[in-house]
């Protein structure tokens, strides 16, 4: 009779913390765009102590009773957090430390004082440190995905105003938009998400579900909207992650699986990503400098080409190379070859090591020098629109070969 | 109501209060005053610079004017009402650096943000406000690169999206915090252009400025100001040896020194 009914639950309840994961993603996204990453953190800090005067208060542990109460205990948090920025003129990140901390200690004293003032059926609470989604039922997760698709639709309305605010608030308030208001919203809808994320990752741990999955979605895209979404689907994918894992290993938490799952996925786009992306950019940087070498080295043939008989050995390129990039022989040898796989050096015949320019290497190396020229001159003379057409990547000898060809 | 009967009415003219009315604006940060007591009108369209020294207090006196510093005293009226009762007639231009151009939106997007006080809550541009915003960009010579992210432009672009966002907003005065600061020479002829435009459309445009050099060559009437307001009136009548002087007291007199050194030192030899 067990086993469908587990595979059910278990299911409702992954469905239910995926939703939670994507809301969280979301909201989380405007959340980083405005510069309030820790606004989280000291709201999900602050819901322990809800968790544990709603079950003093109520006597009551479900779900829905200790997750109002949490969310009241979290606006309460950052009200504090408002107030002591206020009237006590302590920065931001001081004022988030303070609530942090204090609201975690008071928390943390309550939860545990609670079985040792002997309050029966009180089990329980501690689950919502670290989180601990095999005691959900059914029914919470209809409750965490209903809220979750609440903010997730708030968001989609009001996208609008949130991203003008966070991107100019000045200009928005010049503009007469009431910033305060659309920040206090905003703060609102991550308390909630704060709060729905609780049972499946614990109060240490869901500002990570906040923060990371839109860090992670940042690399990737360009625009708010692409980023809200695919933040939203990393949450989602990273909760899911959780869920499943734990649930195949009772003993483990959930929340901190959630979090290694959005820590990997950020990993990967860190490294992976196109355009953002370390190794991307590693490529980038490296292309150009190989480029930058291939023209010192060409500009070294021409100036061989020039001189004597007109050839030159690898040694002397690569040193003209070497001494204007500190790179070493290798770029200098490097540069070189790529010379002779496009044909722009050929080697004289007669079985000496003597190089010389083939007309696509002349013509390529000349075309060089005009680009440097123009690029002197448009520093010097023209507005940053003309810089826009600059580039030092040299394009491949025969495209030059044609142009001059034809330009002749 | 009267702000339907705009046009030339010969018989009011006269009682009709200025375009903008600071009035003994005062501001501090803390105890300490950065704008004192300023007090000038501007009464007809025209391009208008604020000029002074750095931490003279004109950036602030602009974000009094479109209140988003508090002032402790005084006010700023448009056309004899406060800032809330035309608030969608005033553009503005913020300083570039106040903002995170890393901002995952593209040069459309900023530009669109001009149009977003008249759409309202809730409702999202459409075919009217992107042409808008399209012909905005053109006019600053950016139309080519509206999909470009922000994050890529050089300083001048960015500082021409933020004028074609203002220009978006279709304002009737307009108010722009250092829009030349990082920016070429060229481009920056190419913004004095727009503004130029603006005037001759019958705009009014107000602009923090602190190159003295293009001051002169561009504004119709200038306010100088450190800290108080030390002249203000048509350009060439304010901008005199001495009203700098007293502008820029602690600085030229530096420079008046050298120069006085430099001429002993010609006359010995």
């Amino acid at each position: 009779m067990t086993a469908p009914v587990i595979a059910y639950n278990t299911f409702v309840v992954a469905v239910g913390v995926a939703a939670v994961g994507f809301a969280a993603g979301v909201v989380g996204s405007l959340c980083v765009l405005r510069k309030r990453a820790l606004v989280g953190d000291a709201a999900a800090h602050a819901t322990l102590v809800g968790v544990a005067c709603g079950f003093l208060v109520t006597g009551r542990r479900d779900l829905a009773t200790l997750l109002a109460a949490a969310l009241v205990s979290a606006v309460a948090g950052l009200g504090a957090m408002v107030l002591l920025r206020r009237f006590t003129r302590t920065r931001d990140d001081a004022a988030i430390a303070i609530v942090i901390g204090v609201s975690f200690g008071l928390g943390i004293t309550l939860v545990s004082g609670i079985p040792a003032w002997g309050y029966a059926d009180s089990a329980g609470l501690e689950q919502f440190l670290l989180g601990h989604t095999a005691a959900l039922t059914a029914a919470d997760a209809t409750l965490l995905a209903s809220v979750a698709c609440v903010a997730a639709i708030v968001v989609a309305i009001g996208l609008k105003e949130a991203t003008l605010v966070a991107f100019d608030a000045a200009f928005a308030a010049a503009s007469g938009w009431p910033v305060a208001v659309i920040d206090y919203l905003l703060v609102a809808l991550v308390a909630v998400m704060v709060v729905a994320g609780l049972p499946a990752v614990g109060a240490v741990l869901v500002t990570a579900l906040v923060v990371i999955p839109p860090v992670a979605a940042r690399f990737w895209t360009d625009r708010v909207g692409t980023m809200l979404l695919l933040a939203g689907v990393i949450g989602l994918v990273a909760a899911l992650v959780g869920v499943a894992v734990s649930a195949m290993r009772p003993g483990l938490a959930t929340g901190p699986l959630v979090v290694l799952a959005a820590a990997a996925i950020f990993g990967v786009s860190f490294l992976i990503a196109p355009e953002r992306g370390w190794i991307a950019r590693r490529i980038r940087a490296r292309t150009l400098a190989d480029a930058w070498s291939r023209g010192l080295a060409l500009d070294a043939c021409l100036r061989a080409a020039g001189a004597g008989d007109g050839t030159f050995t690898p040694v002397d390129v690569e040193a003209a190379v070497a001494g204007d990039r500190q790179g070493g022989r290798r770029a200098g040898a490097e540069a070189f070859a790529a010379l002779v796989r496009t044909a722009a050096v050929a080697p004289v015949a007669g079985g000496r090591d003597a190089w010389r320019l083939t007309a696509a290497g002349r013509a390529l190396a000349e075309e060089r020098r005009r680009r440097l020229d123009a690029w002197a001159r448009v520093i010097e003379h023209d507005p940053d629109d003309a810089r826009e057409a600059l580039t030092i990547d040299l394009p491949a000898p025969g495209a030059v070969l044609g142009r001059t060809g034809a330009g002749s | 109501m009267n702000a339907a009967a705009s046009g030339p009415s010969p018989a009011s003219s006269s009682a009709r209060p200025p375009l903008v009315d600071f009035h003994d604006v005062t501001v501090a940060y803390g105890r300490r005053p950065v704008v004192w007591n300023v007090d000038f009108e501007i009464d007809e369209p025209c391009l208008f610079g604020i000029i002074g020294p750095n931490g003279a207090g004109k950036s602030t006196l602009l974000k009094a004017a479109l209140g988003l510093v508090p002032t402790v005293g005084g006010s700023v009226r448009f056309g004899g009402r406060p800032l809330r009762e035309v608030r969608s007639r005033v553009g503005y231009v913020p300083q570039r650096e106040t903002v995170d151009w890393d901002f995952p939106v593209n040069v459309m997007d900023v530009v669109l943000m001009g149009t977003y006080a008249r759409l309202g809550w809730f409702r999202r541009p459409g075919a009217r406000e992107r042409e808008l915003a399209r012909a905005s960009l053109d006019r600053v010579g950016l139309a080519d690169l509206a999909d470009r992210q922000i994050g890529r432009l050089s300083g001048g672009q960015q500082q021409r999206v933020f004028l074609a966002r203002a220009l978006a907003q279709e304002a009737d005065i307009y108010f722009l915090d250092e829009p030349m600061a990082g920016v070429d020479m060229r481009s920056q002829e190419g913004i004095f252009r727009v503004l130029a435009d603006l005037r001759a459309a019958g705009r009014l445009v107000i602009v923090v400025h602190h190159d003295l050099r293009t001051a002169a060559e561009w504004f119709d009437r200038v306010a100088l100001i450190d800290m108080r307001l030390v002249a203000t009136g048509p350009t060439a009548a304010v901008l005199t040896p001495e009203n700098l002087r007293r502008t820029y007291a602690g600085h030229i007199e530096v420079l008046e020194e050298l120069g006085r050194a430099v001429a002993a030192r010609g006359r010995t030899s």
